[in-house]
């Protein structure tokens, strides 16, 4: 595939997160901040929010399957990580944690733990969308093009 | 446009109007928080300083002491800091603190910052909720200003205000606790717009929503533009 195709294939599938909701503004504000001086910006931080989230669902899954649950303990990890998908656009997943954080203030185990299942499937999700977009990414740069972000116009 | 190192007086004039000489000091506990903060201000031409919490704060200001009692700065202020921080040759311009942090909450920092040799330096707060009394509580602590998370490049234009004005900055912060103070009558409409806690935020004009309370603040002042930056959401961009 030539570079023009690749970065067209970028642009098409960047807007489809965005009109699907899987991101929101935000995402558009890190890539903003993306430029020659930080070319992996946007890469580092996403990747620092899987790590944050990985271990943030591991955490949650063991509070909730605790006998006796800890909910505001439940309630700091929900908050962390709906902060952190809120930091990098990550719309769905944050909507999920808002969602569980409802469950957590109502003491509702059943609740939370159906939601948690929730967060963890559109986490997956958003993660699958981001790495095949970085994928995207660096075969564009490979080829020696660069990645048209001032192209997706919205 | 030529520089003359020697030429202090030049040189002082030239720190106050260019931006690439502010510091920030930049407080939260969350590390992709701190690693975008930390690019906002860079991208805006700021020197940024970052810590994990409300205690390394105080340590790089040098204002913590072994016998802290949190609940009398008065105290602490006068025990503390051993030297101004002037004669350290640390230079802080502005701090920039979560608001929910394990710990030592920003509010508690404000407090403790504003009772402090550093209380001439602006404090904002950040949070990812919108919660009014919490907004109040820190303008009325001192605090410049309360943003929204998650922040936005529109957002640290507004910081120069604070940062090139700084004895208007003094006068501004009396005004907005009158106004603050009289602001009863307004908040409790707030209640219709922010019934429960706003945690969604995106760059559509929904977003203008979650920032009506400190619109609501800015009303009421008689010179919303002049006096006070817009907080949030409304920068054109």
């Amino acid at each position: 595939m030539e570079v023009g195709q690749m970065q067209r294939q970028w642009l098409d599938y960047t807007k489809s997160l965005f009109l699907e909701g899987f991101l929101d503004g935000q995402f558009l504000q890190l890539q903003q901040l993306q430029d020659e001086s930080n070319p992996d910006f946007v890469v580092e931080v996403v990747s620092l929010f899987f790590e944050d989230s990985e271990k943030l669902l591991n955490d949650l899954t063991s509070a909730l399957g605790q006998q006796s649950v800890d909910f505001k303990r439940v309630d700091a990890h929900v908050h962390q990580l709906k902060g952190s998908s809120s930091s990098i656009g990550a719309q769905r997943v944050k909507n999920a944690c808002i969602a569980l954080r409802n469950y957590c203030e109502e003491q509702n185990i059943e609740g939370c733990i159906g939601c948690l299942q929730q967060v963890k499937h559109e986490y997956n999700m958003v993660k699958n969308k981001l790495e095949n977009l970085f994928r995207l990414e660096q075969q564009i740069v490979a080829a020696g093009g660069s990645i048209p972000m001032t192209e997706l116009g919205f | 446009m030529e520089v003359m190192e020697s030429d202090h007086v030049h040189h002082a004039i030239e720190e106050q109007q260019e931006q690439q000489h502010f510091h920030v000091l930049a407080v939260d506990d969350s590390l992709i928080d701190r690693k975008l903060l930390e690019r906002l201000l860079k991208v805006s031409s700021y020197k940024v300083t970052c810590v994990d919490s409300g205690d390394e704060a105080l340590k790089y200001l040098g204002l913590v002491d072994d016998d802290v009692d949190k609940n009398s700065p008065a105290s602490s202020s006068s025990s503390s800091s051993p030297q101004s921080p002037a004669q350290d040759g640390l230079k802080v311009n502005l701090i920039m603190t979560d608001y929910c942090m394990p710990g030592m909450s920003g509010y508690d920092l404000l407090k403790r910052v504003k009772g402090s040799s550093w209380k001439d330096v602006p404090v904002v707060i950040m949070s990812s909720e919108n919660v009014p009394a919490r907004i109040s509580k820190c303008l009325e602590g001192g605090a410049e200003e309360f943003l929204l998370k998650p922040l936005q490049l529109s957002d640290l234009k507004n910081l120069e205000h604070y940062l090139l004005k700084p004895l208007h900055h003094s006068c501004q912060s009396n005004i907005i606790s009158d106004i603050a103070a009289e602001d009863d009558g307004v908040d409790s409409s707030d209640d219709n717009i922010n019934n429960d806690i706003i945690d969604s935020k995106s760059s559509s004009s929904s977003s203008n929503n979650n920032n009506s309370i400190i619109n609501k603040r800015k009303a009421v002042s008689p010179e919303p533009s002049e006096r006070r930056p817009r907080a949030k959401g409304l920068a054109v961009v």
